[in-house]
């Protein structure tokens, strides 16, 4: 059984309020199917405004499609009860593109580690301890940045406790936001050599959203084109996709 | 710590330890009427003179000052908890229960604050429990909003999907990640309104709707003092003065807090209009 499988996902934003009730063509995504399978990446590429996030966040179970549907593990996202969204949810995790405004300035970057551990695991203080100096570790960072404040990294560490947070779980997808866009290019490729080891090692899988092809083509198994909310043309391979892009 | 913040919270510290500690500073039985005495003039045994029934005009203010600063901290408390409770839930869950919670408040704000409480008092009669319980509902429903737009512009921040996506439940969201977030706006205008509702009570006092004679409170003080205006003003310019002087503290503590490291938020801006109009 495939890991997500998506079938024609509809989300129109509805800007109209009271006064504007019939608003032009709304924006999102439209019509977008696709099947992702364990230990794979689906990169999506598209420009700005085409519907990427959107789409991501139909995919954490954040913004209900107004039609269609998505199955994890063979369970429909939007339809599950409690339990099972519990489940889902521990297996979906995501890197945002910002990595300063996707922790909360007022927490350690321990405390920012370990909330998703505090949510699913008792562990006990020194265990946790371990657990996030262990995550800091694997994604190349010192355990002593533990004690400090989001506002005392750089962009470069904080996604890196980013992706930290979203391995602590061990999840079986990843949806990864244009997770390098905002770093600058040595940084960038060794996140992206970062993200692709993690892949290999724990046969994870990916959705990576971005507007640079290099970047996608580094990663991604399969690409998918977006545009104005619409898939335009799947490519199986780096070779099509290239080819299509001229 | 800004120097101005350092001596208004002194000072403000000062008034209210006098106040707490009236029974052992204050020369005098507050309500100790000795007609013998009336209208003195300062002197060593009555430091600022007494007033028309001879009771001691010190001894009036601080315990004055016990009844309108406590009362002003339990009403602004009272309607801080209600208003923090309700604005969370109505504004983190959205949907129709924050409709139903903005059209309730609407009808309420529809009216200015103190024409509002004077017509439940009206109703309930004057005293002032009727008052606190009248200024409590006013205000409640000024800090819903107030909470209300804080949560809705911090849910929709990155760090929030962040958390949901980590799995933080509704509960564990309200406390970890967004009550610590609007805390100091909060303490900003908390600070601004303690000085707004002992103008209130003292204003309600005035016209004889809120603390009733004897009970010496700051507002009821100026208006026993009214009569003698011409031949003794300092009746009335006594606890004016200190109305004066605790509102303006208190607005220099607003102001320092809200210019201090940590406050500095977008929402700041947000903080710009006083939350209740008067
Ligand atoms: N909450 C929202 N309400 C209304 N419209 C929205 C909302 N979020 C996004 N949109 C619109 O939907 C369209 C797609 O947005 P989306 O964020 O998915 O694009 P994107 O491909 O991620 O772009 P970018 O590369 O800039 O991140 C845009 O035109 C955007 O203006
Ligand atoms: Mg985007």
């Amino acid at each position: 059984m495939s890991l997500l499988i998506a079938n024609s996902l509809t989300k129109t934003y509805n800007n109209s309020g009271w006064f504007r009730k019939h608003s032009p063509a709304g924006k999102g995504v439209k019509d977008l199917s696709f099947v992702l399978e364990q230990g794979a990446c689906l990169g999506i590429l598209g420009e700005s405004g085409a519907g990427k996030s959107t789409l991501g966040k139909i995919v954490l179970g954040l913004l209900p499609p107004d039609s269609g549907n998505i199955t994890f593990n063979g369970i429909d996202l939007y339809q599950s009860d409690r339990k099972a969204r519990k489940q889902w949810r521990r297996d979906i995790q995501v890197v945002f593109q910002d990595s300063y405004s996707a922790m909360n300035p007022r927490m350690s970057i321990r405390d920012i580690i370990a909330e998703p551990l505090r949510n699913y695991e008792r562990l006990s203080a020194l265990e946790e301890q371990k657990k996030v100096a262990e995550l800091l570790e694997t994604m190349g960072l010192s355990p002593q940045e533990m004690t400090k404040r989001p506002k005392q990294m750089s962009g470069g560490q904080l996604q890196r406790v980013n992706i930290a947070r979203a391995i602590a779980l061990k999840p079986k997808l990843i949806v990864l936001d244009e997770p390098v866009s905002s770093l600058d290019m040595v940084i960038q490729k060794q996140i992206l050599i970062h993200l692709k080891q993690l892949k290999e090692q724990s046969g994870i899988s990916y959705l990576f959203i971005s507007h640079d092809s290099m970047a996608v083509h580094y990663l991604a198994d399969q690409i998918a084109f977006m545009k104005n909310g619409e898939f335009v043309q799947l490519a199986g391979g780096s070779y099509h996709a290239h080819d299509l892009l001229g | 710590m800004q120097p101005k913040l350092i001596v208004s919270l002194t000072l403000v510290m000062l008034i209210v330890v006098s106040g707490l500690l009236a029974p052992w500073l204050a020369p005098h039985d507050p309500n100790l009427v000795d007609l013998s005495h009336k209208l003195q003039s300062p002197s060593f045994s009555y430091p600022l003179g007494t007033d028309q029934l001879g009771r001691c005009l010190f001894s009036r203010i601080l315990y004055g000052t016990r009844v309108s600063l406590s009362l002003a901290m339990v009403i602004v408390l009272a309607s801080l908890g209600v208003g923090l409770v309700i604005g969370c839930l109505s504004g983190y869950a959205g949907g129709w229960v924050d409709h139903l919670f903005m059209r309730a408040s609407d009808a309420v704000l529809a009216f200015p604050s103190l024409i509002l409480a004077i017509a439940l008092i009206a109703v309930w009669g004057a005293g002032w429990k009727q008052m606190a319980i009248a200024l409590v509902i006013i205000l409640a429903v000024y800090y819903v909003r107030f909470v209300r737009g804080l949560v809705h512009s911090i849910k929709t921040e990155t760090y929030i999907l962040a958390a949901k996506v980590s799995g933080t439940s509704p509960y564990r969201m309200m406390v970890r990640h967004i009550i610590p977030n609007i805390v100091p706006p909060l303490l900003v205008v908390v600070t601004l309104e303690v000085g707004w509702v002992i103008m209130d009570i003292s204003a309600l006092s005035f016209v004889g709707l809120g603390v009733q004679a004897p009970t010496a409170e700051w507002g009821a003080m100026i208006n026993d003092g009214k009569s003698f205006i011409r031949s003794h003003p300092r009746l009335m310019i006594a606890p004016g003065v200190l109305i004066f002087i605790m509102v303006a503290l208190l607005n220099l503590i607003s102001d320092s807090f809200s210019e201090s490291k940590g406050f500095g938020s977008p929402l700041r801006r947000k903080l710009k209009p006083r939350v209740t109009e008067h």
